[in-house]
């Protein structure tokens, strides 16, 4: 497996990722093997079903919007350089950058973006605010079915109202960035990949 | 520790007359104290014993010398023990009232240093009376009675997601941290002692092992201390959990090293073999706690799920099991500290899920009772036993001691937090650094570990005393004092006082399935993954077995909107009443929570009618019908999230299964036309339960006649219309064993008839009552079966 993984990767490709995403060599080495382990029909690209493939995924409230996260717009197929830049949003952000100022391209880890993402997974529709529908149908796949329609009615508007400070009845962007606040969403979206 | 209620202190010392008599009254109670000891040895019961026992002694009847009958007679050996400690508790509870009535003092200097100070005063006093000060601090009753309660409410309500997250920060620091300490203070002193100058110093005679358990007891934060200094300065989650851990999670170091150099002190020397039996006997220590708390943390959750019957022993369960827990690992020479920890944090969501509210507030408000008076004490004894002595006070060994122990703390936390930053997410600042050094307080678990020491094999034990009596002194003191300035002007991150919100704890949950699906996807069993497996784990099977009822399937954003709405209903009834609630889902919700009766096992006319005097009965109709006509219109906006009453007992699933079981009750009820009774509720039932409210347990032993309760819904409007409480109780006792009609849940009307069956009349007027709520209701199955009704109940 590691054999054949270095040798479909170009050293070209590996140092444009690294520029992009800020992963080090032996991280993108190793997430190209889980690729490629992932990548049953063995085209360089993954489908949806090599995703659902993956069995902790299926038991996952989240599974499906998760896996479409990856996909870009309308597509069906993502290759390793998607899949790395998605996943570049959860790497650790380091002290060096922590101090770099707002410069036109943010890295892919910096808490906006990755605040971005999470608030893109609720807001399906990209209408740039997440509305009561679709946070009642987050609600519903987390708690799952025992719990009544109107219970979770009552929650979503409570939410709605508690993050809403521009009366739209629906929490945008920044109202999202607003109540996540205390939350330390740089511990919490991180994921220590072994150097 | 710290009152809120000090800070109203208009200005400096409290001058005015209840303050006064307070400072009179522990003056008092200071005098007293001492004293006391005094006349008991000369009390004149004595010669009244002497008296008695010669009486036996001797013949009968020939030395009865016969006295006055002693009208009024003092006995103070009689009740000597308990009085004392009564005294001293009083004490400690006066000078915790004390401290804040001088506000300035008490923000400059934490109550710990307050206490100690009072401790000495009152050691000097009794010294000074001559008297022999008594041994407060005796190792048994520091280690059972003083220190359990103050562990277990921290053990009970430590913060489990902080803990778990940074668990392996804490423990580097706790197991690494303190071994370090230990082995470098031991080690370094002993070569102190060794390198003295030719003149004969007592040091000298000083062996290696000594030193090393003087270091071992010397080196382990103390909890206590730190909880009495960290609780006034409020800094951020993390550190605070940071140095608390340490603090708990060192005992198991501490009780390993402490008895394994305490061992081998008397044979001398320690081979490789024991060093390796040390490693095997902390790993067999601080697994073993854990586990020996873990299990009586079950038994206690498997125990609450039964007490649904008798709520008040609930609390009782807790305690006590938590303290067999410590008790028990004590006796295997386990970490009593880890015990008690793990069996707290281990039953509290279980527990929590079955217990009453009240239940669960005696419990927080006796452990914080307890584990507040438990520190006062601790500190005052440490006070009283710094004048008691025995001292040898030797300036080289305790200056380097104190030295040692400051040099030892900043370079292990240095040096550790060097290598855990490379496994750390967020790292440790180098502000997080100082703040985690200088809080490493030490205290009375030190002292006492010292005072149980054996003279023989530790000749050396006055000057151990001395040294960790100053050390302890210098840390609660010199760092205690003034770490809460330093915390300033470092601008440490402080704690945040906003409770936590149902966004953050919606997102929270979001973004833990969102990184546990992305840990699955690049094949990284990480955190995320096993907390996710644990969560999985713990619903599927451990909820079902240790949670009653339908509580069990309550996922956790339910049950903590629950919890949320609950506590800002209170807010707001205790702000004042009169509440416009959120309007939310109207009446289909409420409609749920009516709960039909099932039909009782026939033997309808066999229970007396008590009669009513007409007035009576009327003036009760009128108060019902005015109140429920208010009820009604509340309960277009009534969302039973925010009713103070669900959250007593059972859960909402509890709620959507009494839904289904009245649609199918429905079709039964038109079957019953002519029941003379009401059915009645089965005694578990939400109904019943909610009735429970106010009053005290003892009037639901529910027999089946007194559930004229239609009404009882009422009750559950209660935070709103506090009358109709009263109401119910008045009503509910006005008719027993009365007979009703089989209306079910929202019965629109008195049942108080003799006859049962329904005036026509009346049955209009509450005909339209019905039809409005069962438009609003989810239409049943058998909704079109209603319109036939001439019995008003409800779908």
């Amino acid at each position: 497996m590691g054999s054949r993984a270095s040798t479909l990767l170009r050293e070209e490709e590996i140092e444009e990722i690294k520029k992009e995403t800020g992963f080090s060599h032996s991280q993108i080495t190793r997430l190209y093997s889980r690729f490629t382990s992932l990548d049953k029909g063995e085209n360089g690209t993954l489908s949806r079903e090599d995703f659902q493939r993956i069995p902790e995924l299926a038991i996952n409230p989240l599974g499906d919007r998760i896996i479409n996260a990856f996909f870009p717009e309308g597509e069906d197929q993502v290759n390793f350089r998607g899949f790395m830049r998605t996943l570049a949003h959860f790497r650790p952000i380091e002290d060096n950058e922590k101090n770099k100022n707002a410069s036109t391209n943010e890295p892919l880890n910096s808490r906006t973006n990755k605040l971005l993402f999470a608030f893109r997974l609720y807001d399906l529709d990209r209408d740039d605010k997440i509305s009561r529908d679709e946070l009642l149908q987050v609600l519903r796949m987390m708690v799952g079915v025992n719990i009544s329609d109107e219970q979770l009615g009552s929650i979503a508007d409570r939410t709605i109202q508690e993050a809403d400070t521009n009366g739209d009845n629906s929490i945008s962007f920044n109202e999202f960035i607003k109540v996540l606040e205390k939350v330390d969403v740089e511990q919490k979206m991180s994921i220590r990949f072994l150097h | 520790m710290p009152s809120g209620a000090g800070s109203h202190n208009p200005a400096g010392i409290g001058r005015s007359l209840p303050e006064r008599g307070l400072l009179l009254l522990m003056v008092l109670v200071f005098l007293e104290g001492s004293v006391l000891p005094l006349g008991a040895a000369s009390s004149p019961d004595i010669r009244h014993q002497e008296n008695v026992d010669n009486h036996k002694a001797a013949d009968p009847g020939h030395n009865f010398t016969k006295k006055a009958f002693p009208v009024l007679d003092l006995d103070y050996k009689h009740i000597q023990t308990p009085f004392e400690i009564s005294l001293w508790v009083l004490l400690a509870s006066l000078m915790k009232l004390g401290f804040h009535l001088i506000p300035r003092l008490s923000s400059i200097v934490p109550e710990s240093c307050l206490l100690i100070t009072v401790g000495l005063l009152v050691g000097g006093l009794i010294k000074l009376a001559g008297e022999q000060v008594p041994p407060v601090l005796d190792s048994r009753l520091f280690f059972l009675c003083l220190l359990p309660p103050i562990i277990l409410d921290a053990g009970y309500f430590l913060p489990i997601r902080p803990f778990m997250e940074n668990l392996g920060t804490i423990l580097m620091f706790a197991v690494v941290g303190t071994l370090w300490n230990a082995f470098f203070i031991g080690g370094l002193l002993y070569a102190v002692c060794q390198i003295q100058p030719a003149n004969p110093n007592p040091l000298h005679a000083m062996e290696l092992l000594p030193c090393l358990l003087f270091g071992s007891i010397i080196s382990a934060v103390d909890p206590v201390a730190v909880l009495a200094v960290f609780e006034e300065i409020h800094i951020n989650e993390l550190l605070h959990i940071l140095v608390f851990g340490e603090s708990l999670l060192n005992d198991a170091v501490t009780v390993v090293l402490y008895h394994l150099f305490e061992e081998f002190a008397g044979a001398g020397t320690v081979t490789v073999m024991d060093g390796v039996l040390g490693v095997i006997s902390f790993l067999v220590v601080a697994l073993g706690g854990v586990l020996v708390g873990a299990i009586y943390g079950i038994l206690s959750a498997f125990t609450s799920r039964f007490t649904s019957h008798t709520r008040v022993i609930e609390p009782l369960f807790v305690f006590v099991y938590s303290y067999m827990a410590y008790l028990s690992a004590e006796m295997f020479h386990l970490s009593g500290i880890m015990a008690l920890i793990a069996c707290g944090a281990v039953m509290r969501p279980y527990v929590e899920a079955n217990i009453s509210h009240k239940s669960h507030t005696t419990i927080k408000y006796f452990l914080k009772m307890w584990s507040s008076v438990s520190e006062t004490l601790i500190f005052i004894f440490l006070g009283v036993a710094t004048v008691d002595g025995p001292h040898a006070w030797n300036w080289t060994f305790v200056t380097v001691t104190v030295i040692l122990c400051l040099v030892a703390r900043v370079i292990g936390v240095v040096g550790l937090t060097y290598v855990i930053n490379q496994f750390r997410i967020v790292k440790l600042t180098t502000k997080d650094q100082f703040i985690i050094a200088y809080g490493g307080l030490r205290g009375a678990i030190a002292f006492s570990l010292g005072f149980l020491l054996d003279k023989n094999h530790f000749p050396m034990r006055e000057m151990f005393l001395t040294a960790i009596i100053t050390v302890v002194f210098f840390t609660v003191f010199v760092q205690g004092m003034t770490i809460k300035p330093l915390v300033e002007l470092l601008a440490v991150k402080k704690k945040q006082e906003a409770k936590r919100s149902i966004n953050e704890e919606i997102h929270t949950q979001f973004l833990d399935h969102l990184l546990t699906g992305i840990e699955d996807i690049c094949g990284h069993y990480g955190h995320h993954h096993w907390k996710d497996k644990l969560n999985r784990f713990n619903k599927k099977y451990v909820k079902k077995c240790l949670i009653a009822g339908e509580r069990s399937k309550e996922p956790q954003l339910i049950a903590f909107y629950h919890k949320m709405e609950m506590k800002q209903a209170i807010e707001l009834v205790e702000s004042g009443g009169g509440v416009k609630l959120p309007s939310a889902v109207p009446s289909t919700v409420s409609m749920q929570n009516i709960q039909p009766k099932k039909p009782p096992p026939a033997k309808p006319a066999e229970r007396a009618l008590p009669q009513l005097p007409k007035g009576r009965e009327e003036e009760i109709r009128k108060i019902l019908r005015s109140n429920l006509q208010r009820t009604r219109q509340r309960l277009r906006s009534y969302n039973r999230h925010t009713l103070v009453a669900d959250p007593y007992e059972d859960g909402f699933g509890d709620l959507l299964l009494k839904k289904q079981r009245m649609i199918e009750l429905e079709k039964k009820i038109k079957d019953m036309s002519n029941y003379l009774t009401v059915p009645a509720a089965p005694p578990d039932s939400p109904t019943m339960c909610r009735a429970r409210l106010a009053s005290d347990p003892q009037a639901y032993s529910m027999k089946q006649g007194s559930d004229g309760v239609p009404t009882i819904h009422v009750d559950l409007a209660s935070p709103q219309s506090p009358d109709s409480v009263n109401l119910m109780d008045e009503f509910r006792q006005a008719s027993q064993q009365q007979e009703k009609d089989e209306d079910q849940g929202l019965m629109m009307k008195p049942p108080s008839r003799p006859t049962g069956r329904r005036k026509p009349g009346e049955t209009d007027a509450d005909k339209d009552q019905q039809k409005l709520m069962r438009c609003l209701s989810d239409p049943g199955p058998s909704a079109e079966e209603d319109e036939d009704e001439d019995e008003p109940f409800l779908p």
